[in-house]
């Protein structure tokens, strides 16, 4: 708690957190490139149809012309002709990133997964005069090509914010640190673009006002930061002075579930969109069922056909324990955003505010209306 | 513009409609009172723009005109005057409004008339006459039920449904179940509307005893006419879920008992139930019923035996103990019936003995028991 009050430039006396950010290497690509030895050194993305889809993954050979993962498919054809698109095989990457997990729990428990691919340690606890953290990062990365014969690049740093930054300074492949007395110094030369959180929208912002770089940045005062950006004006006045208190946690419990389509046309009528909403509906309450967890909020998402995303959600007294509840809220939320103003390509539904059964409406049964 | 009135018969009159006005309205405008005088006669006007009331006052005045005045300081004023006449003296042009009384004199700023809202009319596509008895007895036995999440509009009303031989009114959240029926009130119009819990609650809190009362519905308002006094409501826009559905038919359970034996014994196990769940246990056997609650965190625990008319099954099923003893209390027959089928299907409280053109059927869901045990 006293970091953030603490000048720059005064000695911390704490002692430091040992974080490691481990993350592999174009992993779901990788994967399809080791795995079939004709897509070694090419252009890969992994991704849906070429049609409507979008790049989930995309190989080292593939990111020298542009292509980038979340891209669609049809632009990232035109930045790479040749690409090759490879249908992803979602278990296989699952059970590489068991593996993974199972190397990482040899060096600690405290361990948070941010998605298959990715992960924060804290090894605070392991290193010693013998064991230092990079050792143990160099370890990890040695053991994952051997096990797994893919590549991963890894961060270390005394905090979440900084050991992200690290693993992405020497990708592929890279391990980099950043050590206490370093932290200020490799924040300020960064541009604001390439801080964690800070988006293209945001990153103009700052350049609108003038910042360019993590330097003008923390040449900031935290209510002009705040004032422009709200409440993660907070957080940019921490990370800029390398600030970053957030503990890593094992077992992050899941806080929302969610389901949505890609249709294979654009959807422009009503009744369309509501048939549309059906599945996606069905899918969140199957797993509802299925774990006995249940939501109180609602949110869905509609995806316009040019790619502008829209939000709408809604929360309810209690939880909404079944069905026709959750669809009541799904279609009447749908509803808001008709007449439609352009076709859509995407509809999602997910709840979150999640909760069981038994800790919030106590057994209370509730009349199917 | 200028009027005297009975400080007392004004304060009354403004009371029975100032429910109405919202602590926080939409539309600034609406935390006045609407005055109208016209011929001697001064009409009072609340809105929130979903209900309105107008109500009626005979003054001393030979004056007409309008202004709109702030309801919280004019109240205040009102209950703190010692009754007497008192004099408003209105300038029209700045809307500077000056209270003369025996005590002294109170200066506050009114609003232009122009920008309050107008009342919505309602087409007498329907009228209906009936007792004001008969439409609280309907409204006390609903309106406790209805919901209050603003997710399930629908529910956040009570559903009137008009036929020929009766009407009846539902109300629901989710949980619990009301039907209200009355003989003595029918249409042959064959419709249904729901009716805003607002309005329903401000007609109870309004409504004087044994009056006649003429209420006109229209596709989108309500009106309800008392004395000088009128509600109009903007109808719930939405479909009430099938209710009838929800009822369940073959109930094979039943036990009968003496209400206030039943709720007494409800009020006091209760208060060894968990305090946010209000579990409580039913176990019935032949002829005798046991009431128990436990509170696993405080280690409380309580149980009664009563004694009953029950030969169906052995059974156990839990209920939420607040939502049975509202139920319970707002009946007013001597005995009542449980009829019940499953632990895990609603209950249904039935009055055993009726009152004349009156049918009562409540339902509540149980609570599932094994969450405790």
């Amino acid at each position: 708690m006293q970091l953030y009050t603490k000048a720059i430039g005064e000695v911390e006396t704490a002692p430091y957190r040992k974080i490691i950010h481990v993350d592999m290497d174009a992993f779901f690509a990788s994967v399809e490139q080791r795995d079939n030895p004709d897509l070694r050194g090419k252009p890969v993305a992994v991704g849906g149809s070429r049609e409507r889809g979008v790049v989930a993954a995309a190989s080292y050979e593939a990111r020298q012309y542009g292509v980038r993962s979340a891209m669609s498919s049809l632009v990232a054809i035109r930045k790479c002709p040749h690409l090759i698109f490879v249908k992803p095989r979602f278990e296989v990457y699952k059970a590489v990133s068991a593996q993974i997990r199972a190397i990482f729990a040899q060096y600690t428990d405290l361990i948070e997964p941010l998605s298959l691919d990715e992960a924060y340690l804290d090894v605070t606890e392991r290193t010693n005069a013998d064991l230092t953290a990079t050792q143990i990062a160099q370890a990890i990365k040695e053991r994952i090509r051997e096990e797994t014969q893919l590549t991963a690049s890894a961060g270390v740093s005394y905090n979440k914010f900084l050991a992200k930054l690290a693993s992405d300074y020497r990708k592929p492949d890279g391990l980099f640190v950043i050590k206490p007395h370093q932290g200020l110094a490799f924040v300020e030369q960064l541009t604001v673009g390439q801080f964690h959180g800070v988006g293209r929208v945001t990153a103009e912002k700052m350049n609108q006002l003038g910042i360019f770089t993590g330097l003008d940045l923390r040449q900031q005062t935290e209510a002009f930061l705040i004032r422009h950006f709200g409440k993660v004006g907070h957080h940019y006045y921490s990370i800029a002075r390398a600030i970053d208190d957030r503990p890593v946690t094992a077992n992050r419990v899941r806080k929302s579930v969610g389901s949505e389509n890609t249709f294979a046309h654009d959807l422009t009528e009503e009744p369309e969109l509501l048939a549309g909403l059906e599945p996606l509906i069905d899918d969140v309450w199957a797993y509802c069922e299925r774990t006995g967890v249940y939501g109180r909020t609602v949110t869905i998402k509609v995806k316009y056909a040019d790619f502008q995303q829209i939000t709408r959600s809604r929360t309810a007294l209690t939880i909404l324990n079944t069905r026709s509840a959750l669809h009541h809220v799904s279609t009447d939320l749908l509803t808001t955003v008709l007449p439609l103003p352009k076709p859509v390509r995407l509809l999602g539904v997910s709840i979150s505010n999640l909760d069981t059964v038994t800790t919030s409406a106590n057994g209370q049964l509730a009349l199917d209306l | 513009m200028k009027f005297i009135v009975s400080s007392s018969v004004l304060l009354k009159n403004l009371q029975n409609i100032n429910g109405v006005v919202a602590t926080n309205p939409i539309v600034p405008i609406l935390e006045n009172f609407l005055f109208r005088l016209e011929d001697g006669t001064l009409t009072v006007t609340a809105s929130d723009l979903q209900t309105t009331m107008t109500t009626q006052i005979p003054v001393e005045s030979s004056d007409n005109g309008a202004i709109a005045i702030p309801a919280k300081l004019l109240l205040d004023t009102l209950r703190s005057l010692p009754e007497q006449p008192v004099t408003f003296n209105i300038d029209t042009d700045t809307f500077g409004t000056e209270i003369l009384t025996d005590n002294g004199r109170y200066k506050l700023s009114g609003e232009n008339p122009i920008d309050f809202p107008k009342l919505p009319t309602v087409n007498k596509n329907l009228a209906v006459e009936l007792t004001s008895d008969a439409l609280l007895g309907a409204i006390n036995n609903t309106v406790f039920a209805t919901s209050t999440d603003d997710l399930r509009p629908a529910m956040t009303g009570v559903y009137l449904q008009l036929s020929d031989d009766n009407a009846t009114f539902v109300a629901t959240d989710g949980h619990r179940l009301i039907r209200y029926r009355r003989t003595d009130l029918n249409s042959s119009a064959n419709t249904s509307m729901i009716i805003p819990r607002k309005a329903l609650q401000l007609l109870k809190s309004s409504l004087p005893e044994n009056v006649p009362v003429k209420a006109e519905f229209s596709q989108a308002n309500a009106s309800f006419s008392f004395g000088p006094t009128q509600l109009i409501c903007r109808l719930i826009d939405e479909r009430f879920p099938d209710y009838e559905n929800a009822i369940p038919t073959n109930n094979p359970n039943v036990m009968t008992i003496g209400r206030t034996d039943l709720l007494n014994s409800l009020k006091r196990i209760m208060i060894y139930a968990n305090r946010t769940t209000h579990q409580i246990r039913l176990s019935l056997k032949t002829n005798s019923l046991t009431i128990s609650a436990e509170d696993l965190d405080y280690s409380n625990e309580a149980n009664e035996k009563l004694l009953c008319d029950y030969d169906g099954d052995a059974m156990e099923i839990g209920f939420n103990a607040k939502l049975m003893s509202e139920m319970l209390s707002n009946l007013s027959a001597r005995m009542i019936s449980l009829e019940l089928s499953a632990p895990n299907r609603a209950g249904l409280l039935i009055p055993a003995d009726k009152e004349e053109n009156e049918d009562i059927l409540m339902l509540v869901m149980p609570v599932m028991l094994n969450t405790y045990a």
